[in-house]
């Protein structure tokens, strides 16, 4: 869990120092929210196909896709860096919620065709706005499609706080929509695997739809290109810096002796590798 | 249902639809009222019976859901054919057909399959209300990564359905509704079209070259016939929008020497003006006359009562080819 954190803080740490330099366009950090991303990546397994919204940076290395790939379209090079069907993940749609209804229709087409493995449907708390989540989440459940939505809220759509954006939450706005849902805290990876665990085991036994809201942290802007310390208001955003749940979980099991000097350090040496793979593709 | 050269183009599209899902287990239609009902139009009628409810799958009321759940089906290893009710309930699906599925392809490194075809009654001439009578297929003709599928006949509507559902690709599939339940169309030139994708000569001609498709080629082929004693009219039926067979109206045109394009869509910015443009590129100097457009004028589809003054009529293309040939 730790080791998938660190590598996706790496790389976005890189991806961000990147663009700053001018060698790509555009980056899209992930920064605080690794904990919602690599606790429900692990608990969703390798069999499930994902269909990502634009920011699960750190899901995809835990499927096994490699930063230089990660960044490659936001360099401009191609509209997708990995091969969606080998890695499970699929391209990130960045047309709010679109993604939606396709995983829903993918789930229906499986279940056509006699095959039963759940869909993931990542989507982040602005786009749970766009008509096209309500769409996916009442024709799942009309359908009871095998689809696990896994709702990041960062609190914050660009500029646009979530309580501007919406009354109730989403996990209660999916009740509404006849969907079992849930709502916690994804700050620690682990009481958010638990929590994934049991949103996708309930998709996997009952053979209709969840979804599960992760409650988690934008440390970063939107994108490189967002001076987001114009509308955050620097108390909030030095809490969000201070909750870093990397920071915490790798602290935490240090204290716990979960892991050592000697297990940090290599993996710091794979992060580094993979850093300077980064600048290799990249800084030229 | 076999289809045969004395069906309707409803009846054709049924066999053509009933022949692929016999054929291909993989096809499965997905729209509103199309199962119990048989469509609005029917075209689908008795195919839930056969093929059952879920191959022929009545669809939630919504057009994003139609399109977006048929983009993920086809992804899953389907062929899925959607039915959009009337094309101007089309827009709500727009963005899920315009940003996801034209691109999808294209987001994948050309590394997948998206077999989807989105079956749309167009066009008026029928006594409909508002958002029932218009035709919308430049919207798509300009989008990159779309085949627009505009077919004006029964036999063609089921060979390009077949065509269309194993493309690859998605494709915008029009269907004239003034055309499903008409017994007696204009008789046509036997010659077939070069490929799967070739616009068609309808009716071999020397003085003029009118180029059409869709249900207004009904009123194209009858003004040529009651102008044949004093124009040789030739009349090319498009067939596919996009791509465009530019090579086949080019050769009609070397052959005639002038140029008419009919179509029942707003005539601006419209899809005649991209055929005029392409052919004053590449053949102007073919040309006798200059080229000319006949099509809607840039106003709303009329409330039906006056529908007949805003359709392009037979006297209008007569009018306008002799015109061209005076």
């Amino acid at each position: 869990m730790l080791r998938h954190m660190l590598m996706a803080r790496g790389v976005d740490e890189e991806a961000g120092l990147l663009q700053n330099q001018g060698a790509i366009d555009l980056w899209l950090s992930c920064r605080g929210q690794e904990a919602a991303q690599v606790g429900s990546a692990l608990a969703i397994g390798d069999e499930a196909v994902i269909f990502p919204s634009y920011r699960e940076h750190a899901v995809a290395i835990v499927r096994g896709i490699d930063g230089v790939s990660l960044v490659a379209q936001w360099a401009g090079r191609t509209y997708c860096g990995w091969n969606p069907r080998k890695h499970g993940f699929f391209p990130y749609t960045l047309v709010l919620a679109a993604q939606t209804l396709h995983g829903v229709g993918y789930a229906i087409g499986q279940r056509l065709q006699n095959m039963a493995e759940t869909v993931v449907v990542y989507v982040g708390d602005g786009a749970t706005s766009e008509g096209d989540m309500s769409e996916a989440l009442n024709l799942a459940a009309v359908e009871s499609a095998q689809v696990l939505f896994i709702c990041q809220n960062n609190g914050w759509a660009i500029s646009k706080p979530s309580h501007e954006q919406m009354l109730t939450s989403i996990a209660d706005r999916a009740q509404g929509f006849g969907v079992r849902s849930w709502s916690i805290s994804a700050d620690d990876p682990d009481l958010t695997y638990l929590s994934c665990v049991e949103a996708m085991q309930y998709v996997e036994a009952s053979r209709s739809p969840a979804l599960i809201e992760l409650r988690t942290t934008r440390i970063g802007g939107h994108t490189t290109s967002d001076p987001h310390t114009k509308y955050r208001e620097p108390d909030e955003l030095a809490t969000a810096v201070a909750n870093d749940p990397v920071e915490q979980y790798r602290d935490t099991l240090v204290a716990e002796d979960v892991v050592d000097e000697q297990w940090l350090s290599s993996v710091d040496a794979d992060v580094a590798a993979a850093r300077r793979d980064l600048l290799k593709a990249f800084a030229q | 249902m076999i289809g045969t050269a004395a069906d309707c183009l409803a009846e054709s599209l049924n066999g053509a639809l009933g022949d692929l899902m016999e054929t291909d287990e993989s096809v499965v239609l997905v729209g509103q009222d199309i199962g119990r009902l048989g469509g609005v139009f029917r075209v689908t009628k008795g195919l839930q019976e056969r093929f059952g409810s879920d191959r022929v799958r009545d669809a939630v009321l919504a057009e994003s859901s139609i399109v977006g759940q048929a983009i993920g089906m086809s992804l899953s290893g389907l062929k899925p054919v959607c039915e959009i009710q009337f094309e101007g309930f089309i827009y709500p699906g727009m963005n899920q057909i315009v940003t996801q599925a034209a691109r999808i392809k294209a987001r994948w490194n050309d590394d997948v399959a998206l077999n989807l075809v989105i079956r749309v009654p167009v066009g008026g001439g029928i006594r409909a209300v508002e958002h029932h009578s218009e035709s919308n297929e430049a919207y798509f003709a300009h989008s990159p990564g779309l085949h627009v599928a505009f077919p004006s006949c029964p036999t063609d509507a089921a060979a390009m359905l077949k065509y269309s559902v194993a493309l690859g690709s998605p494709v915008i599939f029009y269907e004239p509704k003034r055309l499903y339940w008409k017994r007696r169309p204009q008789t046509r030139d036997g010659s077939e079209p070069e490929s799967d994708l070739s616009a068609r000569v309808v009716r071999r001609g020397s003085d003029i070259t009118v180029v059409g498709w869709g249900a207004v080629l009904e009123e194209v082929l009858k003004a040529a016939e009651l102008v044949a004693s004093r124009v040789d009219v030739e009349v090319v039926d498009l067939r596919w929008i996009a791509p465009m067979d530019v090579e086949t109206v080019l050769s009609s045109v070397t052959r005639t020497g002038r140029l008419l394009v009919v179509h029942e869509a707003v005539g601006f910015a419209g899809v005649g003006a991209e055929l005029v443009a392409t052919v004053a590129e590449r053949g102007s100097g073919l040309l006798r006359s200059p080229m000319r457009r006949l099509a809607a004028p840039r106003q709303l589809y009329p409330p039906a009562d006056y529908e007949e003054h805003y359709l392009i009529g037979v006297s209008d293309v007569i009018g306008v080819i002799e015109e061209m040939c005076g």
